[in-house]
C-alpha cells in the first residue's frame, strides 16, 4: 500500500454541537407567571416553572392559535475547564431555548406561530423532570396567551427523546410532535458510550477509567482527566494518520501486545467505531472516495481502508466527549458504574460489519488480533444498584396517538440513526397490533399511522480534497453527517408538516408530501429503508 | 355510475402494477466496478448482459417486454454499493437486482438497503461466499457461482490426486474468501506450508514482491491462489520476474487468461496453470452455448474480446431470461422468486455443474472441473476430458459427476414457462 503523506494538518474535531447554539434573551425574573416585555410585532414573555426552569415565550402580535414547545439537546451538567478540547470553557446554563435556532424561530413567528422553551432545571441526561417542566410550562403558555388551539412539540437529540416522550405520554396535551436527531432511551445510548470509553481505553491508553468514577469532587477530577486523556488519544492518531495513513503508529500510551501493534492502529480504531456502533461515515470522510490522480490499486485502498479510518477517527472525536460527559452524570443520578460488558460478546458485535469493513479493520487476521485483544482485557462490572436505578428512568414505548415526525442523519455520530429506528419499530409493532386487534373485530379501516419517518443521507461522494491531494477538512460537515446538522429549509419543511398534522390531524401524504420534502433537500421517506440498529438495546 | 367510475380508474392504470414492470418493459439493475483497480474484467460483465438482453429484446423480448440494465459503478466499495443500489431501487424503480458483484459489496447492501425487507429479488450474485446460501437470512437472493468452500473442497481432491507429497504454498485474500477457503481446505486436510493472506485493496507490484519473497523462501512448489485478478496478475508478473515458477493453481474468480495477459502478465507464466473452471473456455466454439454467445457478442457488443467474464456475462442474462419467464406474463417480484425456487434448478445454463435452487435453497452451481492453460492462455480440461467434481460448502464429499446440462435453447431464446 503506498504511503500516502498529507502535508496539511485535518481538523477534525467539530464545534460543540451539542452545547446550546441559541439562547435567547427573556426576563430572566424567576415568576410563576410570565412577565412580558409587551413588544411589538413579537413580545417576549419569561419566568419559570415551579422547580425552577427558567422559560421563553415569544408571541407575535398575529399569534395564529399554534405554538411550537421547542426541547433543547444535552448540556453537560459540570463546568468543563478551559483547554478541554470541544468543551472547554463551558459553564453549566439553564437559558431557555425557545427553537433550534434564531432563523427559524423568526421564520416561524413571521407566520404567525409562537416559540416556547424552557432551559430545564436540571441539565444533563434530565428527561424525567424535563417532561415534567414541559407540561407545566404548556399550561402557564395557555394560561398567558388563551387564544392557544394547538401545541406542538419538537426538539433534538435529548430534547428529541423528551419530545417524543411528551407525545406518548401526554397525547392531550400535543397535537402533533418531532423528536429530531433524538435520543432513545438511556440505556442503548450508555453502553454505546460504553463500548466505545472502553474500546479507546483498551487499545491506546489503559489509564483512561472510562466510568465507575469517584463521587464528589474526586470523580469530577477523574472525568476532566479522562476528556484529557481521551482528546490526547485522538490528537495521537491524528497526528500519527496524518504522518503515515498506511500505516499509522499506535499511541506511546497504548499497552497492546508488540504483535498486535503491527496490525495497523487506524484499524483499531476502526473496531472501537464498529463495536460500539458508530457510523462509518463523518462529516469530512465519505468512505467511497480517494484523491484524484493516485493509481487505481492505492486509489481502491484509500477509498477502502484509509478514508473510512478517518471517518472513525473523526466520530470517535466528536462522540467521546459526550461519552465521557454522559457517563459522569448518569453514574452520579444512578449511584455507582452503570456500564457493564462481563458478558458482551464484541465478535458478535461486529460480525455483521466484519466482511463489509475488512480492508478497514486489515483483514481476517486484523480483526482476530484486534478481537482477541478485546476478548483477554479485563472487562467493566457496572454497579447492580446503579444498574437498576437506571432502568427507572423514563423509556420510549413508541405508541403514539398524535402524529409525529421523526427525521435524523443517517451517520450522526452522537445519537446514531439506530436510536430512531429503535422508535420506529416500536412504533411499527404497536401499529401492528391495533391493526391485528380491528381486522378481529372484523374492521376493515386501518388505523391511521401516526408516524412519519424520514432521514437525511449523505451524498454518495463528498470528501474534498486539496490540490495537493490531502482531505479537507474544512469545508462544512457534510449533510446526513454529524450530530443534528440539519439546514434551515430542512427544519421548515419539518415546521410545516408539523403544523399541517396539528390542523388536520394526519400527515401530509402522497405526492404533496414528497413535493415539500424534496424542496427541502436531503430528505427522505422511504419506508422500505431500516438504519442500522444500535448495538445494544437492554433487551 | 358505480361501474362507470370503476371502468376509468382501469383504464388509468398502468398496463401492470409491479416496481419496475410496464406493458413493455422489465428493468433490471447491476452494481459492479466499471472503474478502478478491480474492475479489469468485471467491467465488461455488464455490457455482455445487456448485449444478450439486446439480442432477446430484438427477438420479441419477454412475453413481448424488452428487457433492460441499469448499470451502477461501485468501484468495489461497499460503502458506494448501497448508495448506487438505492439510486437502483428508490431512484430508477428496477424490478429486481441481477447480478450484484463482490461479496463486501452485496454484504452492504443486503444489510443497509433492506433487500429482504422490501422482497427485492437478488438474482445470480456475482460472488461465491457461501455465507449467501443462507436462505433465513437472504431469502430473496439467488447464487450462480459455486461456493468458495466448494471451490476450495475441490482444489483440495485435485491436490491429493496429482501433487500429494509436494511444498505447498497459497495466497489468499484476508477477508471472506479466507473463511470460506481456508476453513475449507483445513477441513478437506491440507495443509500448507506457506501461507500468505492479504488485504483486499492492498494488491499491487510491491506487496506481490512480498508475497513472492515468502513463497520462494518457503520452498512452495505448488501454490494456489485465492484471490481476485487484479491481485493475480501481480503476482505472476513478479513471479516470472523472480524466476520463481511454482506449479500454479489458480481459483476460478482471478484466472481469466485474457484479462491476466491484458495486464501485463506473460503468456509463457500462465502456460501449465492449472485452474478450477465451472463453464467451457470462450474459446471452444465446439461449445454450443460459446458458439452462441459469441455470435451475439460479434452482434451486440462489438469490439469487445469474448473471455471469460463476457461469457459469464451472456450466460446471466440467459438464466435470467428464463427466470423471467418463469415468473409468467405478469411478473411480480414474488413471483420471480417462485419461479427460481420452483423451476430454478432446470434452468439452461453454460456451466457443467448443477444448480441447487429450490425451496429451501438458494444455492447457484455446484461443482468444477480442473482445467489446464496452454501456450496460447486457452483453458483446456486437465487430462484432456472434463471431469466433473461437485459437493457442497458444508462436510459432504467431493464425487465425481455424470450430471449432463440442459441443452442451449434453439438460437438462445429460452421458451420456458
Amino acid at each position: 500500500m503506498r504511503n500516502f503523506k498529507f502535508k496539511r494538518s485535518l481538523t477534525l474535531v467539530a464545534g460543540a454541537a451539542l452545547a446550546a447554539s441559541l439562547l435567547v434573551a427573556a426576563p430572566t425574573v424567576a415568576s410563576a407567571n410570565p412577565v412580558c416585555d409587551g413588544k411589538v410585532p413579537v413580545q417576549t414573555c419569561g419566568g419559570a416553572t415551579s422547580d425552577g426552569a427558567p422559560y421563553a415565550m415569544m408571541v407575535p402580535a398575529n399569534f395564529n392559535g399554534t405554538v411550537y414547545l421547542y426541547s433543547h439537546g444535552y448540556r453537560p451538567n459540570i463546568a468543563i475547564p478551559a483547554g478541554i478540547p470541544v468543551y472547554g470553557g463551558y459553564t453549566i446554563t439553564n437559558t431557555p431555548q425557545p427553537g433550534p435556532n434564531a432563523t427559524v424561530i423568526a421564520a416561524l413567528l413571521g407566520k404567525g406561530y409562537a416559540v416556547v422553551g424552557s432551559g430545564f432545571a436540571r441539565q444533563g441526561w434530565n428527561a424525567d423532570s424535563a417532561i415534567k417542566t414541559n407540561v407545566e410550562l404548556v399550561g402557564a403558555f395557555k394560561k398567558q396567551f388563551t387564544k392557544t388551539t394547538k401545541v406542538i412539540a419538537w426538539g433534538e437529540s435529548l430534547g428529541g427523546f423528551i419530545t417524543q416522550a411528551l407525545a406518548e405520554k401526554h397525547p392531550d396535551l400535543f397535537s402533533a410532535a418531532a423528536p429530531l436527531c433524538m435520543a432513545s432511551d438511556v440505556t442503548p445510548l450508555s453502553t454505546m458510550a460504553g463500548d466505545a470509553l472502553w474500546g479507546i481505553k483498551t487499545f491506546f491508553d489503559p489509564t483512561i477509567k472510562g466510568g465507575g468514577y469517584s463521587a464528589g469532587a474526586a470523580g469530577y477530577a477523574e472525568a476532566m482527566g479522562d476528556l484529557v486523556k481521551v482528546f490526547t488519544v485522538i490528537g495521537t492518531l491524528q497526528a500519527a494518520f496524518q504522518a503515515n495513513p498506511s500505516a499509522p503508529a499506535w499511541p506511546a500510551t497504548s499497552k497492546v501486545p508488540d504483535a498486535i501493534k503491527g496490525i495497523p492502529s487506524r484499524s483499531a480504531l476502526v473496531m472501537v467505531a464498529l463495536m460500539a456502533g458508530i457510523p462509518m461515515q463523518s462529516a469530512h470522510f465519505d468512505s467511497t472516495s480517494a484523491p484524484a490522480g493516485l493509481p487505481a490499486s492505492n486509489a481502491l485502498s484509500f477509498q477502502v481502508a484509509i478514508n473510512p479510518a478517518f471517518a472513525a477517527l473523526e466520530n470517535v472525536a466528536n462522540a467521546a466527549a459526550l461519552a465521557v460527559l454522559a457517563t459522569h452524570d448518569l453514574e452520579l443520578q444512578a449511584g455507582g458504574a452503570i456500564f457493564d460488558n462481563t458478558t458482551t460478546d464484541y465478535a458478535a458485535r461486529i460480525a455483521d460489519e466484519q466482511f463489509i469493513w475488512a480492508s478497514a479493520l486489515s483483514g481476517n487476521s486484523g480483526t482476530a488480533g484486534l478481537l482477541s485483544v478485546l476478548a483477554a482485557s479485563p472487562r467493566a462490572k457496572a454497579d447492580p444498584a446503579a444498574a437498576a436505578k437506571l432502568k427507572t428512568l423514563v423509556t420510549h414505548s413508541g405508541k403514539v396517538e398524535i402524529p409525529t415526525i421523526l427525521f435524523t442523519g443517517v451517520a450522526d455520530p452522537v445519537t446514531a440513526a439506530g436510536n430512531q429506528q429503535s422508535v420506529a419499530d416500536k412504533y411499527a409493532a404497536y401499529y401492528a397490533e391495533k391493526w391485528e386487534a380491528v381486522k378481529k373485530a372484523k374492521g376493515y379501516k386501518r388505523p391511521a399511522n401516526n408516524q412519519l419517518v424520514l432521514w437525511n443521507f449523505p451524498l454518495e461522494k463528498y470528501t474534498k480534497y486539496t490540490a495537493a491531494g490531502a482531505p479537507d477538512t474544512s469545508v462544512p460537515a457534510a449533510t446526513g453527517t454529524n450530530h443534528c446538522n440539519f439546514t434551515t429549509s430542512q427544519y421548515m419543511a419539518i415546521a410545516d408538516l408539523l403544523a399541517y398534522a396539528s390542523a388536520n390531524g394526519r400527515h401530509l401524504s402522497g405526492g404533496p408530501l414528497l413535493t415539500k420534502i424534496r424542496k427541502a433537500g436531503n430528505m427522505t421517506y422511504d419506508r422500505g429503508y431500516s438504519a442500522p440498529r444500535l448495538k445494544y438495546y437492554g433487551d | 355510475m358505480v361501474l362507470a367510475v370503476g371502468s376509468l380508474v382501469a383504464t388509468s392504470l398502468p398496463a401492470h402494477a409491479e416496481t419496475g414492470v410496464t406493458g413493455t418493459e422489465i428493468k433490471l439493475g447491476i452494481t459492479l466496478p466499471l472503474t478502478g483497480a478491480a474492475s479489469p474484467g468485471y467491467n465488461k460483465i455488464g455490457n455482455a448482459m445487456n448485449a444478450y438482453f439486446k439480442y432477446v429484446n430484438d427477438n420479441g423480448g419477454v412475453y413481448g417486454r424488452k428487457v433492460t440494465l441499469i448499470q451502477k459503478n461501485d468501484e468495489y466499495s461497499p460503502q458506494l454499493s448501497i448508495a448506487k443500489t438505492n439510486e437502483l431501487i428508490l431512484k430508477d424503480k428496477v424490478f429486481a437486482l441481477v447480478g450484484p458483484l463482490g461479496t463486501a459489496n452485496f454484504t452492504s447492501v443486503h444489510k443497509s438497503v433492506g433487500i429482504a425487507k422490501r422482497g427485492i429479488p437478488s438474482l445470480f450474485l456475482n460472488t461465491g461466499f457461501s455465507g449467501f446460501a443462507n436462505k433465513k437470512s437472504y431469502p430473496t437472493s439467488f447464487m450462480v457461482l459455486p461456493s468458495y468452500a466448494m471451490e476450495a473442497k475441490i482444489i483440495s481432491q485435485f491436490l491429493k490426486e496429482n501433487h500429494a507429497g509436494k511444498k505447498l504454498g497459497i495466497v489468499y485474500q484476508n477477508d471472506e474468501f479466507g473463511i470460506d477457503g481456508m476453513g475449507a481446505f483445513k477441513a478437506a486436510g491440507i495443509k500448507f506450508d506457506v501461507s500468505v493472506p492479504y488485504t483486499s485493496g492492498t494488491q499491487s507490484a510491491a506487496t506481490a514482491q512480498t508475497w513472492v519473497s515468502q513463497l520462494a523462501a518457503g520452498g512452495a512448489q505448488v501454490v494456489v491462489f485465492f484471490g481476485v485478478t487484479s491481485a493475480t496478475a501481480p503476482l505472476l508478473a513478479v513471479s516470472a520476474a523472480a524466476k520463481y515458477s511454482p506449479q500454479w493453481i489458480l481459483g476460478s474468480v482471478g484466472a481469466d487468461p485474457l484479462t491476466l495477459r491484458a495486464l501485463g502478465v506473460p503468456l509463457a507464466v500462465l502456460n501449465g496453470a492449472q485452474t478450477p473452471a465451472g463453464n467451457p473456455s470462450p474459446n471452444d466454439t465446439s461449445d454450443e452455448y460459446v458458439k452462441q454467445f459469441q455470435e451475439i457478442n460479434t452482434k451486440y457488443n462489438a469490439g469487445t474480446a469474448f473471455d471469460d467474464y463476457v461469457l459469464q456475462g451472456m450466460n446471466i442474462g440467459l438464466m435470467t431470461v428464463q427466470g423471467l419467464r418463469a415468473a409468467g406474463p405478469n411478473p411480480t417480484r414474488k413471483k420471480l422468486i417462485s419461479a427460481m425456487e420452483t423451476k430454478g434448478s432446470s434452468f439452461a445454463s453454460v456451466a457443467y455443474s448443477p444448480l441447487g435452487f429450490s425451496a429451501t435453497s438458494n444455492v447457484g452451481h455446484t461443482g468444477y472441473y480442473m482445467a489446464v492453460m496452454d501456450a496460447n492462455g486457452d483453458r483446456k480440461p486437465f487430462g484432456g476430458k472434463v471431469k466433473l467434481y461437485t459437493t457442497d460448502s458444508g462436510s459432504g464429499p467431493v464425487v465425481v459427476s455424470t450430471f449432463k446440462r440442459p441443452a442451449m435453447p434453439a438460437k438462445g431464446l429460452p421458451s420456458n414457462s
